[in-house]
């Protein structure tokens, strides 16, 4: 038994397809022996949990709190029913209703995912527009006379023809496909990319992923998926009404995720069928007070438990491990990576200025570097260094002058896109994926050329040698399922530094890569820093406090004072300057 | 271990952000009355150790006394109400509010007002006339002795400032000296400054240290010798 | 001539309704959700000093004090570990809502309460008899703004709040003690609503839901205005006015969505909306 521990992993997903195999049985012979009361209850509480998951891979998975989800389920709903109720319910209308069910709420989807997630947006304002949408939907049910109802719904439809028992079979099945989809998904490859969204908007950008655009996208997924189960919905109950669409359901939505466990996929199942199927059958009894049980188990839990019920059981689960070893490949180069034949300037600066309102940070700079080089950022503190390692890496930072790299102008172009062109850039504060293993981060790094699978987490990494060799060092590579968050600083360091990397990047902007490290660590990174300009040609600029680790690596310094460029020379040149002694000793002005 | 006529005395002091410790096993006593000063390069963590003793960051190990007393887990405001102020690098002014609200938000109630001005402008006169000038509208040295008087209005016995001299003309760098020799010559007030201007800093202090990686990598008193001691620490 | 003061009165109610919620945001940065909660306290603190037989107006005193202790304890028991989690913030004031919607129920049960009108009769105004009280409602908004004006730019406490909306660092390293800042804010945001819940009750009904429908609207409000009196003033009365004319001239349901629709699109443009002034 100490001998071979069975994969604990496996035990899990046994307990989780007993489960499935479990909920199928339920599903079909349930009606055996269930009254048509509970039946129609739980009918509708598991068109709900549909739901609730598109909830919870929005919220608990992306980070983007939203109410709207009723909304969309609602649109899908009426859309069905107005078909059923004016043109007839013949197999083709019933084709074309369950359609539009579809494609209506996923254009809507469209429209409110590109109205929330603009570049700069808060996070904050996609909550607001979830908040508007449901509004907006009930209003308009509201005025839409007898095409909508009104405020009495639409009631009296033919719908599909399955009765009680058979839409019970047809919402269970539906639901359990999607639980075990979504279950799938969100451990794929490409369901990673979501935490990672949620965890670090920023870094996602800064690997070359189009965060705004990934979201747009789930939206309109989980707008169809919400308009599926409002089709469900509108053929098993056989009535519609306004407040299906509404932001009071929109809010029960999201408590019935946070109750189960935001962040799982069974969780908010569980406790949407749960608190529905017990709201149903107490709230005619005690009607305030279970509403008052509901809501202060809300507010307890958002507060002492924020990862819901699910949370507390997943610890008494065996803790989950990565299913075999994740091996590493070597990732056959994109491109020739050889030092550029002729000494064209990599990146070009030419009178670069950042103002924020009437504060000057930057002014005039001009320099241009080659392919090969390594060049160090100096200045005091306040010196704009770290402001302008931004410009460089997010054109729409850019105040005034051009920067160029490659050749291609970079102003008002978005992070993701200057990665595109060969920037890497690694953060002062480690910026990594607290949430996911080392191997997720690493293959997040190639995620924007290399599709992920949305299906399986594969067992193979390739990556480009240099990354590799930063593994290597560093002793990252026998961690590769260890979480990011049990990382020491140092190893989030050299993980970010190995993701940089790993963007195959022909000019790389460090901001202060060996801030808290130790002198091991130090000299580590200087050892990696000097292969990769010297022996790949990538260029690099190097933001650095310690003048003594600048001597060890360096081949020019850039100093900056006060928004200016002041000197450009070498590590001696530099460090024999008056001027530099002068602005370290405090004395400079102007 | 606490040094029995030492201010302000740190013992095996840890602290930083998140997972970094940008202060680690640091050690210093300052003597009351003694004028401190703290070197040593960008982000080698004199900012952070400010913070730290004024309780602005949680200190992760070690033990801070002032007057022989742990304040460790004591709030700023407290700290602050028993006598130390502190002078802070970046945005240390609030930019839209007059030098006289500045000043006023040093206090906890206007009674206090009136004899804070009055000490205030013994040290800077050009204040008595400008009360209403927004902050954001004083030159870069005016600024930075906006920042010093609202430090010195409740004469502190323990005064903390952080390059207080930075960016500034000789003639305002030696205003500022002046002002800080005059405080303590008539309040007794301790002094720790951390600073980067080596002739200010030799200029007033009894003694020095220079911080390195979030320690103490020498100390001494300030004597001839001195200045080129610390240079070689700080050199570039 | 009608249309205009409609504008400014519903200009003023809407401000009335939503400076609580406002003062909150300026300072904590934390949206209560539980807002419309606090405007149904407020409306049934009228209903209990009617069935005390006190003085109508007893009922605004009763409110604000009702509020700002009920607000008190909001402060430290639920929004203080939420200051770092400020999307779960806004998630357990909603609860709160809900618990205290459910409480409310439980005592009055949820049928409307009526209540009498603190100012009733019509004057006559440009060739038509308008309410008096909506009248009203404009004095109230500018009490209620002067009010805050002299507490921000007048008192020490006004100062010791402009500075830790400023800059929340500098104010804590000058020794002002920001959790108390944040608590007198909360209590006074939360008082504010309770009132602001009385002078509603002689415009709509008094039920266990009086507050929600009032809810969206101050938030989108408080998103475009930030933390400025006078940027909500002007949002008020462009997006009131907006909310008037469209009610008129096109669909009185349509009306009803004007300020979230138009406040949504605002920010989308500038997502600081007005706040920069």
């Amino acid at each position: 038994m100490a001998e071979r521990r069975p994969s604990s992993f496996n035990f899990r997903a046994l307990i989780l397809a007993g489960l499935a195999v479990l909920a199928l049985l339920l599903v079909l012979f349930g009606p055996m022996f269930l009254d048509r009361f509970t039946l129609n209850v739980l009918t509708r509480s598991m068109i709900y949990a549909m739901l609730a998951i598109t909830v919870d891979l929005l919220w608990g998975f992306t980070g983007v709190l939203t109410f709207g989800q009723a909304a969309f389920f609602g649109i899908g709903a009426y859309a069905a029913a107005m078909i059923l109720t004016h043109m007839g319910a013949s197999p083709g209308l019933i084709a074309l209703a369950f359609a539009l069910a579809i494609i209506v709420p996923m254009l809507v989807g469209l429209v409110v995912g590109w109205l929330s997630f603009s570049y700069k947006a808060t996070p904050l304002y996609a909550t607001v527009i979830s908040l508007v949408l449901p509004i907006v939907t009930t209003q308009v049910v509201f005025s839409g006379g007898q095409w909508t109802g009104s405020s009495s719904g639409l009631v009296g439809y033919g719908t599909l023809p399955f009765g009680l028992v058979g839409f019970f079979r047809l919402a269970g099945v539906c639901l359990l496909v999607l639980t075990v989809a979504a279950w799938f998904f969100v451990r794929s490859d490409a369901g990673k990319l979501l935490v990672a969204i949620r965890d670090n908007e920023v870094r996602c950008a800064y690997l070359g992923l189009n965060p705004q655009r990934l979201k747009i996208a789930l939206t309109t997924v989980l707008a169809g998926v919400a308009g599926l189960a409002g089709f469900l919905f509108a053929n098993s109950s056989g009535v519609v009404a306004p407040e299906i669409t509404g932001f009071v359901f929109g809010t029960e939505l999201v408590i019935w995720t946070a109750l189960g466990g935001r962040g799982t996929i069974i969780g908010p199942v569980m406790g949407t069928i749960g608190i529905d199927y017990l709201s149903a059958n107490l709230s005619g009894e005690l009607p305030f007070l279970w509403n008052l049980v509901i809501g202060t188990l809300f507010v307890a839990m958002i507060i002492l438990l924020p990862n819901g019920l699910a949370a507390l059981v997943a610890k008494f689960l065996p803790a989950r491990r990565g299913a075999g070893a994740m091996r590493l490949t070597n990732l056959a180069a994109a491109g020739a990576q050889v030092t550029a034949p002729e000494e064209a300037a990599l990146l070009s600066v030419k009178d670069l200025g950042k103002t924020y309102g009437s504060l000057k940070v930057l002014e005039g700079l001009d320099f241009d570097i080659r392919p090969g080089e390594l060049v160090s950022l100096v200045g005091p503190n306040g010196a704009g260094k770290t402001s302008l390692m931004r410009c460089l890496s997010d054109g729409t930072e850019i105040s005034s002058g051009v920067v160029r790299v490659a050749g291609q102008e970079i102003n008002g172009r978005t992070p993701n896109e200057i990665v595109a062109l060969g920037v890497g850039r690694k953060f002062q504060v480690a910026s990594v994926f607290e949430s996911l293993a080392v191997a997720d981060c690493l293959r997040l790094a190639l995620a924007a050329r290399h599709r992920p699978s949305p299906v399986t987490r594969e067992s193979d990494l390739a990556l480009p040698t240099a990354a590799l060799d930063i593994l290597r060092l560093t002793g990252l590579d026998h961690m590769l399922e260890r979480p990011v968050a049990d990382l020491s600083h140092g190893l989030k360091q050299s993980l970010e530094l190995a993701m940089v990397v790993a963007l195959e990047p022909r000019l790389i902007l460090l901001d202060e890569p060996t801030a808290g490290l130790t002198k091991t660590e130090r000299t580590t990174i200087g050892g990696i820093l000097q292969k990769l300009t010297r022996e790949l040609g990538i260029a690099a600029i190097v933001v650095e406090h310690d003048l003594d680790f600048v001597r060890t690596i360096s081949s020019r310094v850039v100093v900056l004072h006060q928004g200016r460029l002041v000197l450009d020379g070498t590590v001696d040149a530099v460090a024999n300057s008056e001027l530099v002694k002068t602005i370290y000793s405090g004395g400079a002005h102007g | 271990m606490a040094d029995a006529a030492a201010k302000l005395s740190l013992e095996g002091v840890a602290s930083g952000y998140g997972a970094i410790n940008i202060i680690t096993e640091l050690s210093l006593a300052v003597k009351a009355g003694e004028i401190f000063a703290l070197m040593g390069k960008n982000g080698m963590g004199k900012t952070t150790l400010l913070k730290t003793i004024l309780g602005l960051i949680g200190l992760r190990a070690g033990a801070i006394a002032v007057d022989g007393r742990s304040i460790a887990g004591a709030s700023p405001a407290s700290l602050i109400a028993s006598g130390i102020a502190y002078g802070p690098q970046e945005q240390a002014l609030f930019q839209d509010l007059s030098i006289k609200d500045n000043l006023r938000l040093a206090l906890r109630s206007d009674r206090e007002l009136d004899n804070g001005l009055d000490h205030v402008y013994g040290h800077f006169p050009f204040m008595k006339e400008r009360l209403a000038q927004k902050a954001g509208t004083l030159s870069g040295g005016e600024q930075k002795m906006l920042i010093l008087a609202r430090a010195l209005m409740l004469k502190p016995k323990l005064l903390l400032l952080d390059e207080i001299s930075e960016g500034l003309q000789p003639s305002v760098v030696t205003r500022i000296a002046n002002a800080l020799k005059d405080e303590r010559q008539k309040n007794g007030t301790t002094i720790l400054l951390v600073e980067q201007n080596l002739d200010f800093a030799l200029g007033i202090a009894d003694r020095w240290a220079v911080l390195k990686l979030g320690r103490i990598d020498d100390e001494g008193d300030v004597a001839p010798e001195a200045r080129q001691k610390i240079l070689e620490h700080l050199k570039i | 001539m009608i249309v205009l003061l409609d504008i400014v009165t519903t200009a003023a109610i809407l401000f009335v309704v939503a400076s609580g919620l406002l003062a909150i945001f300026g300072v904590l940065k934390i949206i209560n959700f539980a807002h419309g909660a606090w405007l149904t306290l407020g409306g049934y603190c009228a209903v209990v000093t009617t069935a005390l037989g006190l003085n109508p107006w007893t009922a605004l005193p009763l409110a604000f004090v009702a509020g700002a202790l009920l607000g008190a304890i909001t402060e430290m028991v639920i929004v203080r570990p939420l200051y770092r989690r400020p999307l779960d913030a806004i998630l357990a004031t909603w609860g709160l809502g809900i618990v205290i919607g459910q409480l409310i129920t439980l005592w009055f049960g949820r049928d409307v309460q009526f209540t009498p009108n603190l100012l009733s009769g019509t004057v006559d105004l440009f060739g038509a008899s308008y309410s008096i009280y909506r009248l009203f409602t404009i004095a109230a908004a500018l009490i209620i703004g002067c009010a805050f004006a002299f507490l921000l730019e007048g008192t020490r406490l006004g100062l010791s709040t402009r500075a830790v909306i400023m800059n929340e660092t500098l104010a804590r390293a000058l020794g002002i003690d920001v959790a108390r800042v944040r608590l007198i804010t909360f209590m006074i945001g939360t008082g504010l609503t309770g009132l602001a819940g009385v002078l509603l009750t002689p415009l709509t009904s008094v039920d266990p839901n009086m507050g929600v429908g009032w809810l969206i609207g101050a938030f989108m409000l408080v998103m475009v205005a930030g933390s400025s009196f006078a940027a909500l003033a002007f949002a008020c009365l462009i997006f009131g006015g907006a909310q008037v004319m469209v009610s008129t001239f096109v669909s009185p349901i349509l009306g009803g969505i004007t300020v979230a629709v138009l406040c949504a699109l605002v920010l989308r443009v500038s997502p600081k909306g007005f706040s920069r002034g």
